[in-house]
């Protein structure tokens, strides 16, 4: 049984990333749509967490691009269909509203 | 059988109407018999403390929804003991309410068929 962990909000100011990070299974997904990508901001306390530990990470690539933000090598950045692709995948996803 | 939903709260007592809203949803559910869970996280925790005031703000409190709950059959009601510690809760309003390490809230969150963090 795994999760698809859903992160929408920036990292700055707001622990939703940290909690998730905290609460995440191992065989969880982290997918960063919308503000919640401004945490692959490179030199930040949220960029060096992801980086830190091993975790299967997504990126929403539109929300990322629309925000100047590059992916990373250790992230994987997919489009829309993927997204869809990944919540089926898993047995749930938990979005952090 | 329905599918279990489990609610993770983690909205402040008083920063807006989220933390009441979160409790109507699982109201509700408790009232429909479906299996419903509650985890209060993070701030969430802080709707638990004891000895609130709402009077003070000229508000009606969480208190008469909380202590609800159980009468809801809603019975499955936890807390993050790191949330609670990191804010200095010592006394909770909600005797009902398990408090949970952060290995057993993993578990807990795959237990659940359905998750939302409110």
């Amino acid at each position: 049984m795994s999760t698809l962990h859903v992160l929408s909000h920036s990292p700055f100011g707001d622990d939703r990333l940290t909690s998730c990070l905290r609460l995440l299974g191992s065989a969880d997904a982290v997918l960063l749509a919308g503000d919640a990508v401004y945490a692959l901001q490179p030199d930040t306390v949220p960029f060096s967490a992801l980086q830190a530990r091993p975790v299967n990470l997504f990126v929403l690539v539109e929300d990322a691009q629309a925000r100047a933000i590059e992916v990373p090598d250790w992230a994987e950045a997919i489009d829309y269909p993927a997204f869809v692709e990944l919540s089926v995948r898993h047995a749930k996803v938990n979005s952090w509203l | 059988m329905a599918k279990s939903l489990l609610i993770i709260s983690r909205q402040s007592p008083w920063s807006g109407p989220g933390a009441r809203e979160a409790l109507d949803i699982v109201l509700a559910g408790g009232a429909f018999d479906l299996p419903i869970g509650l985890l209060f996280l993070d701030d969430g925790v802080l709707q638990l403390a004891a000895g609130q005031n709402a009077k003070a703000l000229q508000q009606k409190d969480l208190s008469a929804n909380l202590q609800a709950l159980p009468m809801f059959g809603v019975e499955e009601l936890f807390y993050c003991a790191e949330s609670a510690h990191a804010r200095g809760l010592g006394q909770l309003s909600l005797d009902e309410a398990q408090p949970l390490a952060t290995d057993q809230i993993t578990a807990l969150i795959d237990r659940y068929d359905q998750v939302i963090t409110l």
